[in-house]
Protein backbone atom coordinates (compact mmCIF):
# COMPACT_ATOMS: atom_id res chain seq x y z
CA UNK A 1 0.00 0.00 0.00
CA UNK A 2 2.63 2.11 1.02
CA UNK A 3 4.73 0.89 -1.77
CA UNK A 4 2.09 2.76 -4.06
CA UNK A 5 1.37 5.74 -2.85
CA UNK A 6 5.23 6.62 -2.99
CA UNK A 7 4.57 5.19 -7.05
CA UNK A 8 2.06 7.82 -7.07
CA UNK A 9 3.74 11.08 -5.28
CA UNK A 10 6.87 9.89 -7.95
CA UNK A 11 4.83 10.23 -11.14
CA UNK A 12 3.22 13.43 -9.72
CA UNK A 13 6.91 15.00 -9.13
CA UNK A 14 7.62 14.15 -12.29
CA UNK A 15 4.99 15.98 -14.09
CA UNK A 16 5.14 18.40 -11.55
CA UNK A 17 9.13 18.89 -12.29
CA UNK A 18 8.13 19.46 -15.71
CA UNK A 19 5.27 22.10 -15.42
CA UNK A 20 7.66 23.64 -12.79
CA UNK A 21 10.77 24.18 -15.54
CA UNK A 22 8.55 25.44 -18.16
CA UNK A 23 6.53 27.94 -16.22
CA UNK A 24 10.47 28.92 -14.64
CA UNK A 25 11.76 28.95 -18.20
CA UNK A 26 8.83 31.67 -18.91
CA UNK A 27 10.89 33.99 -16.77
CA UNK A 28 14.17 33.15 -16.79
CA UNK A 29 14.70 31.47 -20.11
CA UNK A 30 14.96 27.59 -20.78
CA UNK A 31 18.90 26.77 -20.26
CA UNK A 32 18.75 28.81 -16.84
CA UNK A 33 16.03 26.70 -15.69
CA UNK A 34 17.25 23.60 -16.63
CA UNK A 35 21.24 24.49 -15.26
CA UNK A 36 19.08 26.18 -11.79
CA UNK A 37 16.85 22.93 -10.56
CA UNK A 38 19.45 20.56 -11.27
CA UNK A 39 22.08 22.66 -9.23
CA UNK A 40 19.31 22.96 -6.31
CA UNK A 41 18.68 19.43 -6.70
CA UNK A 42 22.51 18.34 -6.55
CA UNK A 43 23.17 20.44 -3.89
CA UNK A 44 20.20 18.70 -1.86
CA UNK A 45 21.02 15.48 -2.79
CA UNK A 46 24.87 15.94 -1.83
CA UNK A 47 23.96 17.07 1.38
CA UNK A 48 21.40 13.58 1.84
CA UNK A 49 24.36 12.43 0.30
CA UNK A 50 26.76 12.81 3.03
CA UNK A 51 24.35 12.20 6.23
CA UNK A 52 23.14 9.35 4.38
CA UNK A 53 26.35 7.40 3.16
CA UNK A 54 24.86 5.09 1.07
CA UNK A 55 26.92 3.50 -1.29
CA UNK A 56 30.46 4.50 -2.74
CA UNK A 57 33.00 6.24 -4.87
CA UNK A 58 34.88 3.11 -4.93
CA UNK A 59 31.46 1.55 -6.97
CA UNK A 60 31.23 4.59 -9.04
CA UNK A 61 34.77 3.99 -10.50
CA UNK A 62 34.36 0.26 -11.28
CA UNK A 63 31.14 1.51 -13.75
CA UNK A 64 32.28 2.32 -16.91
CA UNK A 65 32.50 6.12 -17.64
CA UNK A 66 29.73 6.49 -20.52
CA UNK A 67 27.28 5.78 -18.17
CA UNK A 68 28.45 8.05 -15.72
CA UNK A 69 27.88 10.47 -18.10
CA UNK A 70 24.06 9.59 -18.91
CA UNK A 71 23.24 12.71 -16.27
CA UNK A 72 24.34 14.75 -19.14
CA UNK A 73 21.47 14.17 -21.35
CA UNK A 74 19.25 15.79 -18.91
CA UNK A 75 19.97 18.82 -20.34
CA UNK A 76 18.65 17.97 -23.58
CA UNK A 77 15.59 16.43 -22.18
CA UNK A 78 14.17 19.44 -20.09
CA UNK A 79 14.97 22.18 -23.13
CA UNK A 80 12.89 19.22 -25.46
CA UNK A 81 10.50 18.77 -22.34
CA UNK A 82 9.36 22.31 -21.59
CA UNK A 83 9.41 23.76 -24.86
CA UNK A 84 6.85 20.90 -26.17
CA UNK A 85 5.11 21.59 -22.73
CA UNK A 86 4.39 25.50 -23.63
CA UNK A 87 3.51 24.59 -27.49
CA UNK A 88 0.95 21.31 -26.87
CA UNK A 89 0.03 21.13 -22.70
CA UNK A 90 1.05 18.83 -20.53
CA UNK A 91 -0.99 15.81 -21.40
CA UNK A 92 -0.01 15.69 -25.14
CA UNK A 93 3.63 16.52 -24.14
CA UNK A 94 3.71 13.61 -21.91
CA UNK A 95 1.90 10.73 -23.68
CA UNK A 96 4.67 11.63 -26.45
CA UNK A 97 7.84 11.28 -24.08
CA UNK A 98 6.26 8.01 -22.03
CA UNK A 99 5.67 6.69 -26.15
CA UNK A 100 9.16 7.27 -26.82
CA UNK A 101 10.47 5.99 -23.75
CA UNK A 102 8.68 2.50 -23.58
CA UNK A 103 9.55 2.16 -27.22
CA UNK A 104 13.22 2.90 -26.33
CA UNK A 105 13.34 0.47 -23.70
CA UNK A 106 11.74 -1.97 -26.27
CA UNK A 107 14.51 -1.76 -28.17
CA UNK A 108 17.61 -1.98 -26.22
CA UNK A 109 15.60 -5.05 -24.05
CA UNK A 110 14.76 -6.65 -27.02
CA UNK A 111 18.46 -6.53 -28.48
CA UNK A 112 20.43 -6.62 -25.13
CA UNK A 113 22.12 -3.18 -25.62
CA UNK A 114 24.34 -1.85 -23.44
CA UNK A 115 24.48 -5.28 -21.65
CA UNK A 116 20.99 -5.55 -20.77
CA UNK A 117 19.51 -9.04 -20.26
CA UNK A 118 18.15 -9.92 -23.51
CA UNK A 119 14.26 -10.16 -23.50
CA UNK A 120 12.03 -11.65 -25.88
CA UNK A 121 9.64 -8.83 -26.93
CA UNK A 122 6.49 -10.51 -27.81
CA UNK A 123 2.74 -9.78 -28.89
CA UNK A 124 1.75 -7.87 -25.77
CA UNK A 125 4.27 -5.33 -25.99
CA UNK A 126 3.44 -4.60 -29.69
CA UNK A 127 -0.51 -4.04 -28.49
CA UNK A 128 0.69 -1.62 -25.53
CA UNK A 129 2.37 0.65 -27.86
CA UNK A 130 -0.40 0.33 -30.29
CA UNK A 131 -2.62 1.12 -27.97
CA UNK A 132 -0.89 4.22 -26.08
CA UNK A 133 -0.62 5.30 -29.49
CA UNK A 134 -4.37 5.40 -30.24
CA UNK A 135 -4.83 7.00 -26.87
CA UNK A 136 -2.64 9.92 -27.70
CA UNK A 137 -4.93 9.88 -31.07
CA UNK A 138 -8.02 9.94 -29.10
CA UNK A 139 -6.70 12.77 -27.22
CA UNK A 140 -6.23 15.11 -29.98
CA UNK A 141 -9.68 14.90 -30.67
CA UNK B 1 2.82 21.18 -33.35
CA UNK B 2 5.26 18.24 -35.59
CA UNK B 3 8.07 20.45 -33.82
CA UNK B 4 7.06 20.09 -30.26
CA UNK B 5 6.03 16.55 -30.81
CA UNK B 6 9.44 15.41 -32.31
CA UNK B 7 10.72 16.94 -29.17
CA UNK B 8 9.24 15.08 -27.04
CA UNK B 9 9.05 12.01 -28.86
CA UNK B 10 13.28 12.73 -28.51
CA UNK B 11 13.13 13.64 -24.84
CA UNK B 12 11.36 10.19 -24.24
CA UNK B 13 14.02 8.42 -25.96
CA UNK B 14 16.61 10.01 -23.98
CA UNK B 15 14.86 9.54 -20.90
CA UNK B 16 14.79 5.50 -21.79
CA UNK B 17 18.43 5.70 -22.61
CA UNK B 18 19.10 7.57 -18.86
CA UNK B 19 17.42 5.26 -17.01
CA UNK B 20 19.36 2.28 -18.28
CA UNK B 21 22.48 4.01 -17.78
CA UNK B 22 21.00 5.39 -14.59
CA UNK B 23 20.61 1.98 -13.58
CA UNK B 24 23.69 0.66 -14.17
CA UNK B 25 25.49 3.21 -11.58
CA UNK B 26 23.33 2.55 -9.28
CA UNK B 27 23.42 -1.32 -9.06
CA UNK B 28 26.96 -0.65 -7.92
CA UNK B 29 27.05 3.28 -6.23
CA UNK B 30 23.94 3.41 -4.20
CA UNK B 31 20.81 5.68 -4.89
CA UNK B 32 22.37 9.02 -3.40
CA UNK B 33 25.38 8.74 -5.26
CA UNK B 34 23.76 8.48 -8.51
CA UNK B 35 21.07 11.03 -7.73
CA UNK B 36 24.13 13.78 -6.98
CA UNK B 37 26.02 12.26 -10.06
CA UNK B 38 23.42 12.55 -12.58
CA UNK B 39 21.98 15.91 -11.29
CA UNK B 40 25.29 17.31 -11.17
CA UNK B 41 26.45 16.24 -14.73
CA UNK B 42 22.71 17.55 -15.71
CA UNK B 43 23.80 20.99 -14.22
CA UNK B 44 27.45 21.39 -15.63
CA UNK B 45 26.07 19.80 -19.21
CA UNK B 46 23.23 22.82 -18.85
CA UNK B 47 25.43 25.50 -18.10
CA UNK B 48 27.65 24.77 -20.84
CA UNK B 49 24.32 24.51 -23.52
CA UNK B 50 23.36 27.80 -21.84
CA UNK B 51 26.53 29.25 -22.53
CA UNK B 52 27.44 28.17 -25.86
CA UNK B 53 23.43 29.54 -27.25
CA UNK B 54 23.82 32.61 -25.07
CA UNK B 55 27.18 33.54 -24.15
CA UNK B 56 26.90 36.13 -21.02
CA UNK B 57 23.12 36.61 -21.37
CA UNK B 58 23.26 32.55 -19.34
CA UNK B 59 23.77 34.83 -15.86
CA UNK B 60 20.59 37.37 -16.67
CA UNK B 61 18.16 36.11 -14.74
CA UNK B 62 14.81 37.78 -15.31
CA UNK B 63 12.34 37.83 -13.21
CA UNK B 64 13.87 35.86 -10.67
CA UNK B 65 11.40 34.41 -8.07
CA UNK B 66 12.90 33.25 -4.79
CA UNK B 67 10.71 30.44 -5.26
CA UNK B 68 12.70 29.13 -8.58
CA UNK B 69 15.83 28.08 -5.84
CA UNK B 70 13.92 25.49 -4.60
CA UNK B 71 12.55 24.03 -7.62
CA UNK B 72 15.56 21.27 -7.09
CA UNK B 73 13.70 19.76 -4.06
CA UNK B 74 11.09 17.82 -6.97
CA UNK B 75 13.74 15.80 -8.46
CA UNK B 76 15.07 14.83 -5.20
CA UNK B 77 11.61 13.97 -4.20
CA UNK B 78 10.86 12.31 -7.07
CA UNK B 79 14.49 9.70 -6.63
CA UNK B 80 12.92 8.86 -3.14
CA UNK B 81 9.62 8.04 -4.14
CA UNK B 82 11.15 5.86 -6.51
CA UNK B 83 13.24 4.18 -4.75
CA UNK B 84 10.59 3.86 -1.91
CA UNK B 85 8.16 2.42 -4.00
CA UNK B 86 10.85 -0.09 -6.11
CA UNK B 87 11.72 -1.36 -2.89
CA UNK B 88 7.91 -2.28 -1.81
CA UNK B 89 6.79 -3.60 -5.01
CA UNK B 90 7.42 -5.15 -8.03
CA UNK B 91 9.23 -2.85 -10.28
CA UNK B 92 7.02 -3.49 -13.39
CA UNK B 93 4.51 -2.52 -11.14
CA UNK B 94 5.95 0.30 -9.76
CA UNK B 95 7.02 1.69 -12.90
CA UNK B 96 2.89 1.18 -14.27
CA UNK B 97 2.05 3.32 -11.46
CA UNK B 98 4.40 5.90 -11.57
CA UNK B 99 3.68 6.17 -15.66
CA UNK B 100 0.10 6.20 -14.87
CA UNK B 101 0.19 8.82 -12.22
CA UNK B 102 2.63 11.24 -14.64
CA UNK B 103 -0.33 11.39 -16.77
CA UNK B 104 -3.19 11.98 -14.91
CA UNK B 105 -1.54 14.60 -13.22
CA UNK B 106 -0.37 16.54 -16.53
CA UNK B 107 -4.56 15.82 -17.83
CA UNK B 108 -5.50 17.47 -13.75
CA UNK B 109 -2.57 20.56 -14.51
CA UNK B 110 -3.71 21.02 -18.16
CA UNK B 111 -7.26 21.28 -16.88
CA UNK B 112 -6.57 23.51 -14.06
CA UNK B 113 -3.90 25.64 -15.95
CA UNK B 114 -1.76 25.67 -12.75
CA UNK B 115 1.49 27.49 -12.77
CA UNK B 116 1.22 29.20 -16.38
CA UNK B 117 -0.21 26.96 -18.21
CA UNK B 118 -2.65 27.68 -20.53
CA UNK B 119 -5.82 25.95 -19.69
CA UNK B 120 -6.66 22.74 -21.65
CA UNK B 121 -10.79 22.45 -21.06
CA UNK B 122 -11.43 18.82 -19.44
CA UNK B 123 -12.96 17.07 -22.05
CA UNK B 124 -14.33 13.31 -21.99
CA UNK B 125 -12.07 12.78 -25.07
CA UNK B 126 -8.79 13.75 -23.08
CA UNK B 127 -9.94 11.22 -20.24
CA UNK B 128 -10.62 8.01 -22.59
CA UNK B 129 -7.19 9.22 -24.31
CA UNK B 130 -5.55 8.93 -20.80
CA UNK B 131 -7.28 5.70 -19.77
CA UNK B 132 -6.02 4.10 -23.34
CA UNK B 133 -2.84 5.18 -23.50
CA UNK B 134 -2.83 3.42 -19.70
CA UNK B 135 -4.33 0.22 -20.20
CA UNK B 136 -1.49 0.69 -22.82
CA UNK B 137 0.93 0.90 -20.54
CA UNK B 138 -0.30 -1.97 -18.42
CA UNK B 139 -0.42 -4.26 -20.99
CA UNK B 140 2.78 -3.45 -22.47
CA UNK B 141 4.61 -3.51 -18.91
CA UNK B 142 2.81 -6.57 -16.73
CA UNK B 143 1.95 -9.10 -19.83
CA UNK B 144 5.81 -9.24 -20.57
CA UNK B 145 7.59 -11.47 -18.57
CA UNK B 146 6.68 -15.07 -17.67
CA UNK B 147 7.50 -15.92 -14.24
CA UNK B 148 10.73 -18.06 -15.12
CA UNK B 149 12.08 -14.74 -16.96
CA UNK B 150 11.55 -12.66 -14.19
CA UNK B 151 13.30 -14.93 -12.02
CA UNK B 152 16.68 -15.65 -14.22
CA UNK B 153 16.73 -11.82 -14.25
CA UNK B 154 16.62 -11.78 -10.90
CA UNK B 155 19.67 -14.03 -10.07
CA UNK B 156 21.11 -11.58 -12.67
CA UNK B 157 20.66 -8.36 -10.72
CA UNK B 158 22.00 -9.98 -8.05
CA UNK B 159 25.30 -11.07 -9.31
CA UNK B 160 26.05 -8.26 -11.16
Amino acid sequence: MRGIVFALFGGAFITLQGVANSRISQDIGTWQAAALTQLTGFLIALAVLFFVRDGSWQGVKRVKPIYLMAGALAAIIIFNNVTAIHRMGATFTISAVLIAQLCMTFLVDSNGWFGVVKKKMKLPQFIGIGMMVAGVIILKF
Amino acid sequence: MILALILALSAGALVGMQNIFNNKVNEKAGSWTTTTLVLGMGFAASMAMGLIFEGKQMFVLQNMQPWYWGSGCLGVGVVVCLVQSYRRLDPTYAVSIVLTSELFFALLWDSLGWLGLEQIPFTLNKLIGVLVIVGGIFVFKLSGETKKQKKMQMKLDYNA
